[in-house]
């Protein structure tokens, strides 16, 4: 087996590094499950490719790239381009689920008033 | 008497305009509800509505014109009324003309009633930016609906029940215009212009200004194009 070039050990332990990095965030709750998931896909799919070379030149030959660094970082690039799209999304759904709940909470409160005017008419 | 029309008022702090807007709408027409929707004002919107004896409702954030509108009708249907009626706070829509809008609703002639400043001369001059963005729009409803609506910026509209039962769920956000239309006229509901004057907004600010003259014509061409294109059952 070849020798890992500087380059692969520093993305591959990189990577290992973000990997429990995440997993310590889901730990402490401070990311759920559900976002860790993508996060652990990515950092293992380049570690993988970091610690295993002939695995990395194949894809590199395959797909045309100039250099093993190329493919990593358009791994990489495209993980992020995919996880930027998903919070997108969450983030519009998080949106529509925002207002309309503060519609909701402003005609409870609107109905909260009026019940309350309500019972201070009536004598005790 | 029973009252079955409810006017839904919009107001983003509008303290200064509301008084005023609202004993004109009340000398004109005395036998409907009022609601005024305040949407996150941070001025005494709210004060100055309660103290007119209207309903109001308030939003802890400001959600926009859109929004303000969907608690309206949402309190509309909740409360049996028969028919909403979109009025601005500004001064800018003369109650006089409420009754003609509310008159082909419902007579049953259409669903939703516009009121629209371009059929009758009116001498309402609107920017020139903003008469070409409606030019635009008004080619888009016609292409999309085969329609003409002249005025599809128009914040003064009278919906029947049954709109507002499909609009308290669904609504496109932020601007309620062309694509509000195009939706609308998608799931069969059958729309009307009608003419009407409008004024001069009294004070405050209108809800189309600050940097949004670039995100709106984007956003209306987009989300009038996807009210085309999705599914409306």
């Amino acid at each position: 087996m070849e020798l890992l070039s500087r380059t692969q050990l520093i993305t591959a332990l990189g990577a290992v590094a973000l990997a429990l990095f995440v997993l310590d965030l889901v730990r402490r709750r401070k990311l759920s499950e559900e976002y860790s998931l993508l996060w652990v896909v990515a950092t293992a799919a380049v570690a993988v490719l970091g610690f295993s070379t002939p695995l990395l030149t194949g894809i590199t030959r395959l797909l045309g790239f100039l250099g093993e660094s190329s493919t990593v970082f358009a791994f990489g690039l495209a993980f992020a381009m995919v996880m930027l799209l998903y919070l997108s999304v969450k983030l519009s759904r998080l949106g529509s689920e925002n207002h309309l709940l503060t519609r909701e909470l402003a005609l409870l409160r609107h109905e909260l008033e009026t019940l309350r005017d309500d019972s201070d008419r009536e004598p005790a | 008497m029973s009252r079955d029309v409810l006017v839904i008022v919009p107001s983003h702090n509008e303290e200064a305009s509301l008084p005023q807007t609202l004993s004109e709408l009340r000398a004109e027409a005395p036998d409907v509800d009022v609601l005024v929707v305040d949407d996150g004002s941070r001025d005494g919107t709210a004060g100055v509505a309660r103290a007119c004896g209207v309903a109001v409702v308030r939003h802890a954030v400001n959600l926009g014109v859109g929004g303000a509108l969907q608690t309206g009708f949402r309190y509309a249907v909740e409360h049996g009324y028969a028919v909403g009626v979109q009025l601005d706070a500004d001064g800018q829509h003369d109650p006089r003309f409420l009754a003609e809008l509310l008159a082909p609703v419902r007579a049953g002639d259409c669903d939703v009633a516009i009121g629209s400043r371009y059929i009758a001369p009116s001498g309402y001059r609107a920017p020139r930016a903003r008469r070409a963005g409606m030019v635009v729009f008004s080619t888009v409803v016609q292409l999309a609906l085969g329609q003409r609506i002249t005025d599809t910026t128009s914040g003064f509209r009278a919906y029947h029940r049954r709109v507002m039962e499909v609009c308290q769920h669904e609504f496109p956000k932020d601007f309620p215009d062309a694509p509000l239309l195009i939706a609308l006229a998608r799931r069969g509901f059958r729309l009307r212009e009608v003419p009407v004057l409008m004024r001069e907004r009294r004070a405050g600010e209108s809800f189309y200004t600050f940097g949004k003259t670039l995100y709106y014509p984007y956003k209306n061409l987009l989300s009038s194009l996807m009210a085309l294109l999705q599914r409306h059952g």
